[in-house]
């Protein structure tokens, strides 16, 4: 039992990867542009695009193709940040949501337009095990019994902890991370203290974008169908991993992101006990609801500290 | 002759001449569709913009009387459009039982979520909201696992609400609540609510509980969202929830950024923003040749649209409505003799 419940752990590995990767990036611009980026899943579903085009058509290798995308990723990102934001310096943080909701019609409309409409996309992992003959699956003795870990879910994990410990190292010790975490706690105060802030801001959105590319190349390479709108459900998980770790630290938004597939799975894992098999229907429902309950007790989030306000 | 004049702007000014007038216009193109001069999709088109127009202006109450964002009100709409769809087609119940039924719902949801804006602020409150529609959308398809729900054409008071007799049950719809909400701003409870919004701290300190109205502002703007997916169900009779964007993400932001490029504290405003997000593609460019061979184009237009306004007049059209007002009194003023 133990082994089969380390197991269900270890499905969850894949969504945990995607779901950190773009949680960090609506984090970095909710601190910087103070505002939640809608577009964000519709951004990387782009950048998605790009990198499945590159495949299908022209035949290069997904970890080769992900670089043009992400690279699409950081030019849309950067166009959002100098064109619509720059430009509407008077918009207020409910205005700036509008904008990216706008930007998702745009790429909802355009992503048809440049790629047409195909029904089924081909694409593949990082790694193609089909191609390269061998299982998909790594099985690794445990306890007695085995762990089954997808290879895909592996090299994942180790792009987004390469990733994820470099931008956290960065943040910490780098000029930027310091500019970064300033203009955070106040983009006014720290322009004051000749820290660019539009470049900050700039910067974060093309980060942001390539993140996003990033994950949905993973998630797309998982198996999910590729379409418009494939990210929303990450997307949504990002958005409420955010409020759950607390928005105020960066830490604290990737430690939600890692705990929502992990309890959605292990809501799941109930269904293997008798008389819980119609669980799996509710699982969401249940995660959520959990959520809400550990945010109404702690609103600023796990790791979150309180704002203190003075008047 | 001044003081004709003058009478004559006061009863324009009036909001329930104003909602009567609009009535009266759109009754008489649902007349001439039946009389063949308009064709039938259009009005279709206008009757489910209206729907879209009830669920707007009781989100205006929210975020442009009270301040408080919200994004659960796709959920919301999903528990109208299901309540119908139990009570009228799986119980064989009348329609207004299931009016009774999303009332009841939607209160109860609304008073609950009104609790929580009391202790979450901000867009903080903004994101749980949607975890709470992610929670009424999954916890609705987990009872209902089929791809598509659908009723049958319903009776009200013994009339039957096909597209004809449900449109102009909208319209009626639209003209109480809106002239109900109308009323509300220019109550004492509307201003208790316009001081909670732009301080809460000074609002209490005028005595104004920010429970009750936060409460009353939240009860209303689901009730809102639900009466609009009840009359979805009765409109258009037939969702997919498989593959809907209804109770999804993006009616809440629609709905949203109709709110806001209309000018978040006009209720003219706001009707006129749902019919830039939803009304101009299902009325206007569905019948341009070039949108028809490409409709993509259709979703980039409005989009663009949004962008353009919400960069250029934060106050929406509300703002435009005012400049171009100015704008045109100017000059006649200055006609005048700048006595103006």
């Amino acid at each position: 039992m133990f082994v089969a419940f380390v197991n269900t752990l270890c499905s969850s590995l894949l969504t945990v990867c995607i779901t950190c990767l773009a949680t960090f990036a609506v984090t970095l611009i909710f601190k910087t542009s103070t505002t939640t980026n809608f577009a964000q899943g519709s951004i990387a579903a782009l950048g998605c695009y790009v990198t499945a085009d590159l495949f299908g058509k022209y035949g290069i290798p997904v970890w080769i193709g992900v670089f043009p995308g992400m690279v699409v990723g950081i030019l849309v990102g950067l166009f959002v940040d100098i064109v619509f934001f720059r430009n509407g310096k008077n918009v207020n943080a409910l205005g700036k949501q509008i904008i990216t909701m706008g930007l998702v019609s745009i790429i909802f409309g355009g992503i048809p337009l440049i790629f047409g409409n195909p029904e089924t996309i081909p694409f593949e992992p990082f790694y193609n095990t089909v191609t390269a003959g061998t299982t998909p699956n790594l099985l690794i003795p445990f306890l007695g019994g085995e762990l089954v870990l997808s290879k895909h879910a592996v090299i994942c994990l180790a792009i987004t902890v390469v990733v994820l410990a470099g931008l956290f190292l960065l943040l910490k010790f780098s000029k930027w991370g310091l500019a970064v975490r300033s203009t955070a706690s106040n983009e006014f105060t720290a322009e004051l203290m000749g820290i660019n802030s539009y470049a900050i801001t700039a910067a974060s959105w093309a980060i942001a974008g390539a993140l996003g590319v990033l994950a949905a190349v993973m998630y797309a390479g998982g198996g999910a169908r590729i379409g418009p709108s494939f990210m929303t459900t990450i997307q949504v998980n990002a958005f409420l991993a955010g409020i759950l770790g607390g928005f105020s630290t960066f830490r604290g938004p990737v430690i939600g992101a890692i705990c929502i597939p992990v309890a959605a799975n292990c809501v799941g894992f109930l269904a293997n006990f008798r008389g819980m098999s119609g669980i799996t229907r509710w699982n969401m429902v249940i995660v959520y609801a959990l959520m809400l309950i550990v945010i109404l007790i702690k609103p600023q989030g796990l790791l979150g500290r309180p704002i203190v306000k003075k008047v | 002759m001044v003081k004709k004049q003058n009478r004559v702007q006061a009863f324009f000014r009036h909001p329930l001449s104003q909602i009567i007038l609009f009535v009266i216009i759109l009754a008489v193109i649902q007349l001439l569709s039946m009389a063949g001069i308009v064709s039938n999709s259009l009005v279709f088109a206008i009757g489910n913009t209206l729907i879209y127009a009830i669920i707007a202006i009781g989100f205006c109450l929210l975020l442009g009387y009270s301040g408080l964002a919200s994004l659960g009100t796709a959920g919301f709409i999903g528990l109208g459009a299901y309540s119908a769809f139990y009570v009228v087609q799986e119980m064989g119940m009348p329609y207004i039982a299931a009016l009774v039924v999303t009332l009841a719902v939607s209160i109860g949801i609304g008073v609950v979520v009104g609790f929580i804006s009391l202790r979450i602020e901000g867009i903080y409150l903004a994101i749980l909201t949607l975890g709470l529609a992610e929670i009424i959308r999954n916890l609705l398809m987990a009872l209902k696992s089929t791809i598509q729900i659908e009723i049958e054409n319903v009776r009200l008071f013994g009339l039957l609400m096909d597209t004809r007799g449900g449109y102009f049950l909208i319209l009626l719809t639209f003209a109480v609540l809106f002239w109900l909400t109308a009323n509300l701003i220019n109550s004492p409870a509307g201003r208790a609510m316009l001081a909670m919004k732009n301080s809460t701290s000074a609002a209490q300190a005028m005595g104004i509980s920010l429970m009750k109205y936060r409460l009353l502002a939240f009860v209303i703007s689901t009730v809102f969202a639900a009466i609009g997916g009840l009359l979805y169900m009765m409109y258009v009779r037939t969702m997919t929830t498989a593959t809907s964007t209804l109770l999804t993400l993006t009616t809440s932001l629609n709905i949203l950024g109709a709110v806001i490029i209309g000018g978040a504290k006009s209720l003219w405003g706001t009707t006129f923003g749902v019919f830039i997000i939803y009304g101009i593609q299902s009325m206007f460019l569905s019948r341009i040749p070039f949108f028809i061979e490409n409709p993509a184009f259709m979703t980039m237009v409005t989009g663009v649209l949004i962008i353009l306004v919400v960069m250029f007049f934060p106050g929406g059209f509300a703002q435009i409505a005012m400049q171009a007002g100015q704008w045109l009194k100017g000059k006649g003023g200055k006609k005048k003799g700048g006595a103006a």
